[in-house]
């Protein structure tokens, strides 16, 4: 008897326990705000009382961080690293590691997120990439708790990333993606041109994009060959770098193929704008004259690449770092000095001297469960010490000073005597990337994020482009217009179709098997396709968006 | 010459022991090869050298890009012959402790996944080759029903990891043991082994065991080659298990390694604009040095096994 009374008795309390528990998570859904002390009661082991701005992190005792580490097989991972053993010292930090290999990354990581075996820290996560996960509730709402990170909030004020982490936000309002920042926008790709041709011919190198056909069109009457330039990457990071001087998305950009038109103050279908037929015309216009290699948008990269080092081309989009690879091989085809192929300044275009792109690049989620954990502040405090202060920013790319490099008194660094990194110091016995743990991909977000240590290892002609580029004015953002998942299923459907759509008659357009005269025919089609649907979808969630959040 | 109404009996169908012995008949010598024999034999031997230099060119290919510097193969000018000879990223590789502590994984994770599923597929063939078997439609079933129907990702990996096999040889070894075509194909092998050498079996007093170890498996070489190479190769290659099991890198078998190692090559790793001592010889050439770094040990396998191989798989489905 008397056991059986005392399990009810057990029975009975387990029950009011529960209601309480269901009360205590239904008012705590209901607060949007920061988190309050008493929240944080218990979960501030280690973390400091006062930090702010400026602060050093060092845990009051040791903390461990659980990451979720990608290892990159340029510099496979040592847990010895100088890296690990400074933070440890000097921070109280300690990390417990869960690795997956690079190649494969992604899929792992939502492996582990979908099975709730995630790691407290999820790093190498690009912007857009949580959205999947955001309903599984397996992430933090990170924008709740970032009154516990001063730096980041520092850098977004500063910086004004306001409109940028806007676009992070979900339908409810929160963001779960905190980004790498950058305090100035961040090119790479443009067209890599033989500058050593345009020399010859006397000739500057091109502002506008009808400049980049002129001097296109003389190169090709210099050399003779059937067109100047051929294209990889299918022509997409090509478009994709032109359109926001043609003030459109394209190719790499497209997207889900929505733009904001700020004057109307509505979304429209990017494909039927007459911004995106200019911007086709103007390439419709390249492969007419014979300027640009109509098979740009159908070869494979090597075909294009093989063009330009066997001189039948003279011009293809490219990054810094393919831009080396290709000197690589024309060196040993061509002969090292008789050629130069260097990056221009992407060309000027009808909607301005503008570039797209976001100062936001990838950074890390915090696992839901990271938010019970007795370390939590402690995390978030170290966290924000690493990825947003100066100091950690800092550490990350360049180490340790006085150990892996030296600082002189107007602030330029240079690597110590016996350490490599990317040639810049052949002497050094060691590198800081894989002996030290340093510049990291998985701790050092955004290249250091500050204009002053992005500037920093890279060779002087690539700072020169850099700068040459910074002049160039910001597009326009879209404002966030963030679907439930009822719409997101919808919009899925007809956004594939549509951009299928736009992707096969710009192709079509582009090389001339349908002709431009045919344009509204090809936007009523577009029309055939769920256009409008699309973007009334988009416009509803915009405006539910500035109602929710007004 | 023997005419083929020869061979025939009164009902005009062929008559097996005669067209037997013809065929066994060793060819006379004196008679010459008529001219439309000559004519196949020469065709024959022109479309074959064709389909074997088509089979060949590939590989021949790969290894030439294997031992060509980057500069070569992005001008596209590496066909047969290496150009720019370089042995940098077979240094590279080999010289990394790592891919020989992989390399020496792969071995293991083979060799005891092959033995694992040997024995579970042989004696679950067995079993169910025999129609006596009480229930044997259920276990049929049960094998075939998996070919189907799976739990899908992230179950199987909450089931694995809740059995404690995450980072150990067993998540490698254990999951992927039975493979129902080669399952299917074994149980017909033995469906259509005589009876008759069962029972006399049975009569001289084995029991089920004693019979499968001394006298199915002895006359069952062929199909167990066939099996062995099917299984050893499958685990050869395979990288999926280990990369979703598998945490530390000193656990991965060879094939994540070089998965990884493509995967840091073509990843523009946008470190801007410096100069890159080493990092040259990138994507091209590192796709082929490992490609003939994975496939190299199948293929000194392979010409010891293949003898069985069609045959082995032939006896199973064709006969009876």
């Amino acid at each position: 008897m008397t056991t059986t009374r005392r399990r009810l008795a057990a029975g009975a309390t387990a029950g009011v326990l529960a209601l309480g528990l269901v009360a205590c998570t239904s008012e705590e859904e209901g607060s949007v705000d920061g988190p309050d002390a008493e929240e944080l009661d218990g979960l501030d082991v280690g973390a400091m009382e006062e930090f702010g701005v400026g602060d050093t992190f060092v845990a009051t005792e040791p903390v461990e961080i659980e990451v979720l580490y990608r290892d990159h097989p340029n510099y496979p991972l040592d847990e010895e690293w100088l890296f690990f053993e400074h933070l440890a010292e000097t921070n109280n930090v300690t990390f417990d590691l869960t690795t997956a290999p690079l190649s494969d990354w992604d899929q792992r990581k939502g492996v582990l997120i979908g099975a709730g075996d995630a790691p407290d820290v999820i790093s190498v996560t690009y912007p857009g990439q949580e959205a999947q996960f955001v309903a599984s509730g397996a992430i933090l709402p990170i924008s709740d708790y970032v009154d516990l990170m001063p730096h980041y909030q520092d850098r977004v004020e500063q910086w004004g990333l306001e409109e940028e982490i806007d676009t992070l936000r979900q339908e409810d309002g929160k963001y779960y993606l905190l980004p790498g920042v950058y305090e100035e926008l961040r090119y790479d790709y443009t067209i890599g041109m033989r500058t050593d041709i345009l020399d010859e011919l006397g000739l500057e190198e091109p502002q506008t994009w009808d400049d980049f056909a002129d001097t296109l069109a003389a190169v090709k009457d210099h050399e003779g060959t059937q067109y100047a330039m051929s294209d990889r990457w299918e022509g997409l990071a090509l478009m994709n770098f032109a359109s926001a001087s043609f003030g459109t998305v394209a190719g790499w950009g497209y997207g889900d193929g929505t733009v904001f038109d700020h004057d109307a103050g509505e979304y429209v279908y990017a494909g039927a704008t007459d911004e995106y037929r200019d911007l086709v015309e103007y390439f419709t216009g390249l492969v007419e004259e014979g300027l640009l290699d109509p098979e740009s948008f159908t070869q494979d990269d090597d075909q294009a690449i093989a063009k330009l080092i066997n001189e039948q081309s003279f011009a293809i989009t490219t990054n810094s770092q393919e831009l080396i690879g290709h000197r690589t091989s024309m060196d040993e085809t061509l002969g090292e000095g008789t050629y130069e192929l260097m990056k221009i300044r992407a060309p000027e275009g009808p909607a301005g001297d503008v570039m797209g792109g976001l100062r936001i690049e990838n950074g890390f989620m915090i696992s839901s469960g990271a938010a019970e954990k007795e370390n939590f502040v402690a995390t978030l405090q170290f966290l924000d010490w690493l990825f947003y202060s100066d100091e950690g920013l800092e550490f990350a790319r360049w180490g340790v000073e006085g150990e892996t490099y030296e600082k002189d008194a107007d602030g330029t660094r240079t690597l110590a005597a016996d350490v490599d990194f990317l040639g810049q110091n052949p002497e050094g016995t060691t590198n800081l990337q894989t002996d030290y743990g340093f510049f990291n991909g998985v701790f050092s977000l955004a290249h250091g994020s500050t204009t002053d240590l992005v500037r920093t290892h890279i060779s002087e002609e690539e700072v020169e482009w850099q700068e040459a580029m910074s002049s160039k004015e910001q597009a326009p953002l879209d404002p966030p217009a963030p679907l439930d998942e009822i719409e997101r299923e919808q919009a899925s459907l007809y956004q594939t179709a549509l951009a299928d759509y736009v992707t096969q008659n710009t192709l079509a357009f582009i090389t001339g098997q349908r002709d431009l005269s045919e344009w509204d025919e090809y936007v009523s089609e577009l029309e055939g396709q769920n256009m409008q649907a699309f973007v009334d979808i988009m416009n509803t969630a915009y405006e539910r968006f500035q109602e929710d959040n007004a | 010459m023997v005419t083929d109404s020869a061979l025939k009996d009164e009902t005009g169908t062929p008559d097996p022991i005669r067209l037997a012995r013809r065929l066994e008949r060793p060819a006379p010598t004196t008679v010459k090869d008529s001219r439309g024999y000559k004519v196949f034999t020469v065709i024959n031997v022109v479309v074959l050298l064709g389909v074997m230099a088509i089979t060949l060119y590939p590989f021949a290919n790969i290894i030439a890009q294997s031992f060509s510097s980057e500069g070569f193969i992005n001008a596209g000018q590496v066909n047969l012959v290496p150009r720019g000879f370089n042995i940098e990223t077979y240094r590279t590789v080999m010289a990394d402790n790592m891919f020989w502590i992989n390399y020496r994984n792969t071995v293991v994770y083979t060799v005891v996944a092959t033995v694992i599923a040997m024995v579970l597929t042989t004696t679950y063939a067995y079993a169910i080759s025999k129609k006596n078997l009480r229930g044997r439609n259920f276990f049929i079933m049960v094998a075939v029903f998996t070919m189907f129907f799976n739990g899908g990702l992230i179950p199987n990996y909450v089931l694995i990891n809740a059995i404690g096999f995450t980072n150990t040889i067993w998540a490698i070894v254990i999951p992927n043991a039975i493979s129902v075509f080669n399952l299917l194909v074994m149980k017909a092998f033995f469906e259509n082994m005589p009876e008759e050498l069962e029972e006399a079996a049975a009569i001289d007093g084995l029991g089920t065991y004693r019979t499968l170890l001394r006298i199915v498996l002895p006359l069952s070489k062929a199909v167990i080659a066939t099996m062995v190479l099917f299984y050893a190769v499958s685990f050869w290659n395979s990288w999926f298990q280990a990369f979703l099991y598998l945490d530390d890198a000193r656990l991965y078998p060879v094939t994540v390694y070089l998965r990884n190692l493509i995967a840091g090559a073509t990843t523009a790793t946008s470190v801007a604009g410096g100069s890159s001592d080493g990092m040259t010889q990138v994507a091209s050439n590192i796709q082929s040095v490992t490609m003939v770094l994975t496939v190299l040990p199948i293929i000194c396998l392979y010409p010891f096994i293949q003898k069985y191989f069609v045959s082995g798989v032939m006896l199973g489905s064709v006969k009876g």
